[in-house]
């Protein structure tokens, strides 16, 4: 199970967003994993292992980060708070692996917000926020977790 | 080198550095796979417009190559969970540079913590990562 991430001198403004949002579903997605566009993606980024581009290999699956393409239909809930400048940058993306992906699936994902905290550095004061999306498979099976970091500059007024 | 025995491992082994194929038609083709068609990937000028040097790699491309390297050095492997940040743009048609390292070795698990990083032609580190990864050798 992915876990939060660890919060750093969070002001009492991102507290409350925090308090609120934290852990909340907010989107519900359903992805068909094709055979084609998994042997694509694993050949561009030079995968040779037939288990990722031989369809016809009998432990044939995606390859480890493939759901990270999956994007929900909203990239916040609705009446979340306008937090940060911009519409922020990609920071990075966590995939945790639970289980493999079998051509011919339907995976549902589910979103929400796994956590909001903000880290200074050389380049000041930015917001992370973390939006949280699980597969799970025909069977229910959880199969893919990712965590996508948002970041954006903090401004407070 | 290709791991053959998982008890030969050591903390602070290196994996193979590598220099993908991080060319117009790969990139290209990665975009159309991952439903990921935008001009800042797949057009130079287009990408300069937007401020960038040139087109850029997609990040979870720069993590879906890191996961390849990691497949040809502990073949039949596992990850089990793979974590890139995003630090800096990789030129689309440059030479980049995949590292990685170990960094912890679970021997109940035969599982391997490794450290990762892709360096662009310029010295600027693009990204840098961790996974973990279960080794059947």
């Amino acid at each position: 199970m992915a876990q939060p991430m660890e919060n750093e001198n969070t002001r009492p403004e991102l507290s409350a967003v925090r308090e609120q949002w934290v852990g909340v579903e907010f989107d519900w997605t359903t992805f068909e994993m094709s055979a084609e566009s998994m042997v694509a993606w694993a050949k561009a980024c030079g995968e040779t292992d037939p288990r990722f581009v031989d369809p016809s290999h009998s432990d044939f699956q995606a390859h480890p980060g493939f759901t990270t393409h999956c994007m929900s239909g909203r990239v916040f809930p609705k009446e979340f708070p306008q937090i940060g400048g911009g519409f922020g940058i990609d920071g990075g993306k966590r995939v945790e692996v639970h289980a493999p992906i079998r051509p011919g699936e339907t995976l549902t994902a589910t979103t929400t917000i796994a956590d909001i905290f903000e880290k200074t550095g050389r380049s000041g004061t930015m917001i992370f926020i973390v939006q949280r999306m699980e597969f799970r498979n025909d069977a229910d099976q959880l199969v893919s977790t990712v965590d996508w970091k948002m970041i954006k500059k903090a401004e407070w007024a | 080198m290709q791991i053959t025995n998982f008890e030969e491992l050591e903390i602070g082994d290196d994996l193979p550095e590598e220099s993908p194929d991080v060319s117009m038609a790969t990139v290209t083709a990665f975009c159309h796979a991952a439903k990921h068609v935008f001009e800042r990937f797949i057009d130079h000028e287009a990408a300069k417009k937007e401020g960038f040097p040139a087109a850029i790699v997609p990040g979870i491309m720069s993590q879906g190559l890191l996961a390849s390297m990691i497949h040809r050095w502990a073949p039949g492997s596992t990850i089990l969970e793979i974590d890139t940040v995003f630090r800096g743009s990789l030129l689309v048609d440059s030479k980049i540079t995949m590292t990685g390292a170990v960094t912890d070795i679970d021997e109940d698990e035969r599982t391997v913590e490794l450290d990762l990083a892709i360096v662009a032609e310029d010295g600027r580190t693009g990204v840098i990562g961790t996974a973990q990864v279960q080794v059947v050798s």
